[in-house]
């Protein structure tokens, strides 16, 4: 059974002009029309990526009599009407009035979850420079929406690190499938369903850091603040689109309920919090509530292309040789090439590892793969340029030239931040290790953490 | 006595795309914001070079800064000159009567209202009467391209359109290089026509 | 077909005669000495002096004039066999400077009876403070339209290097062309 992606990312036929500058940043070829006519997006095709949505430059003039008025339009997309910015032809479905009700709704306990990317971008949505890093305003500004709980990605992610890490080594000594590949992109997971379903096997088994988050909201969340899992309402907020169809795939509600009720995008939380009236750059800095609040840098860095594969190395590395890293900055995965490929030596084992950043670049590698001819233990996959800090989903640049200045200025506070952490591996969070001994006993782990994949062909 | 023709933006309909990203950059560089992305604009996008786009031709059209301008010419309170090669509107005594939209043959005179801090500007005097009473009028001035003067890379419009489909005309220079181009070519027909 | 005057290249020796010759028949008043002339100088005609290449260019009376069709005020019109600008409709645009291929077509102050038009309204600020701004117009060869013996720059050139191309010129040259192609075929 799929998951309708129809109505998630749309073409508006009144705005859009046909230039195809959209065909030139897909990476599925799913968007179809003749130059000079409004093109329309192949739902069977289509990732979800937003890449679409980022490049799109047909935008609804105010004064255009000819068109739709603003207000249907921004209903049809489902937008707060507070909102002022500009429209453009092609957009994603919106989830932010739904948030909204949900905040004033008091008989439900919300928890949220902010991926790594959204704090490297969410700022620039108030003016700020390209690129600010604003963890500390970004979880005050949370609080003052009212949410009961701020939690945070990064604490999954770093959790994510560990039950892949497990993962990698067991079917490098016990013969299994290889390479392994990441599966905390959707866009990149969704791909290999409808198009190369034959090496779905390659695919983690852990599920992405959200939904690993929300499904111990409602588990082990609910069981730390005493609430009835069926009252609690989980929220994500992402610098993606394609995370609004990873939350809806039918299989994510492990915990007894949807485990992710509704993903937003860094545009729509900022868009909630001007909506509130708060001002996010007078924002005191304040702090993610624990216990799953709590990260380290290596799960911060998942934003950028090559961070999950470094923060990975980090835990693979002191867990197989029981020493200390010796640096724990892997600057040789890091880098904005489309395909990155290292040899990385773990005490008497060469772990072979590959970086793809940009879904285009993995299919040289599917192909060596089914050839025959792929030689990696572990590969990351990225559909988006240089990974999470380019999403569909974060803010979006005016002129394209301070594009490339928004992606650098993100992937580079990514490591800043990371740099500042008091921890900077995921096995030394201690709330990981907390939840290890609390709550995560063998059938939870499986039955919460792990998921199976859908052959879409 | 001064010959030096005034510059202008013009657009090759053969590689435009129509894809707007001109319009958009242009509207950005002049409102007055320092914001980067989508999410910081408030006020609504106001271009000063419009895309054109029928089943024949698909271009941006913009001012060709006229050596008689004729917006200027018609302008009743002297709000439109030449400075520095470049016909401009001083915004302060325009009163928005529309005489230079009828004058311009090319259609890229614009009248817009006015924005300050993401605010629409109101007249001191003028109010409109609606159903709901009298509510205030907001400033409504002449507008068109002023080959971004103030901006420090020169025209926006030219640097971001993806197709490089816009294109600074230096007259004098057009007008050397395809005398030199002409002469050049000549020299085919020469013996074909002449001996 | 329209006329129009084209130079040989082969002849050409760069002298500039022709443009002199040009300038001072547009002048509207008469002139013996260079030292006479105040008014703008200004010639319809280039010399193109290229690395492969010296003669002069001017306007190929276009019958599909790019010119005509690009301006906005219909100021540029078919006349007698020529392409002509009427300048009191002009209003300096260049959009047919952009047009013309050939760079033939220039935009020049206006001069009438030897003194230049200032405009009605438009003013040019400098630091000096405002001033007047000069009627700018289109500008071209016209074939010297009015001129007693015809264009000036076939009249003056040293070397002989100008044809006045009528359309019987261009149709002469035609049919012996077609006429040499055919005893080329049949080994004559």
């Amino acid at each position: 059974m799929t998951v309708k992606t129809e109505g998630i990312i749309k073409i508006d036929k009144e705005l859009c002009t046909g230039c195809r500058r959209c065909t030139g940043v897909c990476p599925v070829d799913a968007i179809e029309g003749e130059k000079g006519q409004p093109q329309t997006i192949n739902v069977e095709r289509c990732v979800l990526c937003g890449q679409c949505v980022q490049i799109c430059s047909a935008y609804a003039s105010a004064f255009d009599e000819d068109i739709a008025p603003r207000e249907q339009k921004m209903e049809e997309r489902n937008m707060l009407p507070s909102v002022k910015e500009p429209l453009f032809a092609s957009y994603y479905t919106g989830h932010a009035p739904t948030v909204k009700k949900v905040l004033v709704n008091n008989s439900l306990f919300t928890m949220v979850q902010c991926a790594p990317a959204v704090r490297v971008a969410i700022a620039e949505e108030f003016g700020m420079p390209l690129g600010s890093l604003t963890p500390g305003k970004m979880a005050a500004a949370l609080k003052k929406l009212g949410f009961n709980r701020v939690y945070d990605t990064n604490f999954t992610a770093d959790l994510t690190i560990m039950e892949e890490g497990n993962e990698l080594i067991k079917r490098v000594t016990e013969g299994g499938v290889l390479p392994m590949f990441t599966s905390c992109c959707p866009a990149w997971v969704k791909f290999i369903e409808q198009d190369y379903p034959e090496l779905i096997p390659h695919l983690s088994s852990c599920k992405s850091p959200q939904q690993m988050a929300g499904a111990l909201f409602k588990t082990y969340g609910a069981q730390v603040d005493g609430v009835d899992a069926a009252k609690v309402y989980s929220v994500s907020v992402m610098p993606c689109v394609c995370k609004k169809f990873e939350c809806e795939r039918p299989e994510m509600k492990d915990s007894g309920y949807r485990d992710v009720d509704v993903a937003i995008t860094t545009r729509e939380l900022a868009q909630l919090i001007k909506d509130a009236g708060i001002d996010f750059n007078g924002l005191p800095e304040e702090e993610f509530d624990k216990p799953l609040g709590t990260y380290t840098g290596a799960g911060t860095i998942f934003g950028a292309t090559g961070g999950v594969m470094e923060a990975a190395l980090r835990t693979a590395y002191e867990l197989i040789t029981k020493q200390e890293i010796p640096d724990v900055n892997l600057k040789l995965v890091r880098g904005v090439e489309g395909v990155r490929t290292a040899d990385v030596k773990v005490g008497d084992l060469t772990l072979k590892v590959a970086v793809v950043a940009g879904l285009k670049n993995v299919i040289p590698v599917l192909e060596a793969i089914k050839a025959g001819k792929a030689d990696f233990h572990f590969i990351e996959v990225m559909t988006c340029p240089v990974g999470c800090v380019s999403g569909g989903g974060q803010p979006k640049v005016l002129i394209p030239d301070e594009q490339a200045n928004a992606y650098t200025n993100r992937t580079c506070n990514t490591y800043v931040h990371d740099e500042n952490m008091e921890y900077r591996k995921s096995h030394n969070n201690p709330e990981i290790k907390k939840i290890y001994e609390k709550f995560l006993v063998e059938d939870n782990i499986h039955h919460l953490l792990h998921t199976k994949y859908t052959p879409r062909r | 006595m001064n010959t030096k023709l005034n510059s202008f933006v013009v657009a090759d309909p053969r590689k435009c795309i129509g894809c707007k990203a001109c319009e958009l950059a242009c509207a950005v560089v002049h409102a007055d914001s320092d914001g980067k992305t989508v999410g910081t604009v408030e006020t609504p996008i106001m271009p000063r070079l419009f895309l054109v786009k029928t089943a024949e031709v698909t271009m941006p059209i913009q001012c060709r800064h006229c050596e008689d301008a004729p917006c200027a010419n018609a302008c009743p309170v002297d709000a439109i000159s030449q400075v520095d090669n470049k016909i401009l509107i001083n915004t302060e005594a325009c009163v928005g009567c529309k005489t230079c939209m009828m004058a311009c043959p090319f259609g890229a005179m614009d009248l817009v209202p006015k924005y300050k801090d993401g605010q629409v500007v109101t007249q001191n005097g003028l109010m409109s009467e609606t159903e709901d009473g009298l509510v205030e009028k907001e400033v409504m001035l002449a507008h068109k391209c002023d080959l971004c003067v103030d901006q420090p890379n020169g025209p926006a419009c030219i640097r971001v359109c993806p197709e490089k489909a816009l294109e600074l005309i230096v007259p004098k220079q057009v007008k050397r290089k395809r005398n030199v181009e002409a002469a050049t070519n000549f020299l085919d027909s020469v013996k074909n026509f002449f001996d | 077909m329209n006329t129009f005057v084209v130079a040989n290249p082969n002849k050409c020796i760069g002298c500039k005669a022709c443009e002199i010759a040009c300038a001072v028949a547009h002048l509207g008043t008469s002139v013996a000495t260079a030292g006479f002339i105040d008014a703008p100088f200004s010639p319809r005609i280039s010399l193109v002096r290229a690395e492969m290449v010296t003669m002069p260019i001017q306007c190929r009376q276009c019958d599909d004039a790019p010119c005509a069709n690009a301006c906005p005020v219909a100021a540029i019109v078919n006349q007698d066999n020529k392409i002509v600008v009427k300048p009191e409709l002009c209003i300096g645009c260049k959009t047919c400077i952009v047009a013309c291929p050939f760079g033939a077509i220039d935009v020049v102050p206006r001069c009438q009876n030897g003194k230049e038009q200032m405009q009605m309204s438009l003013n040019v600020i400098t630091k000096e403070g405002k001033e007047n701004k000069e009627v700018m117009v289109a500008h071209k060869c016209d074939l010297c339209a009015g001129r007693l013996g015809g264009p000036a720059c076939v009249e003056v050139c040293p070397g002989d290097a100008f044809t006045l191309v009528k359309p019987e010129v261009i149709n002469d040259s035609i049919k012996n062309k077609r006429l040499s192609s055919a005893l080329d075929i049949i080994g004559k």
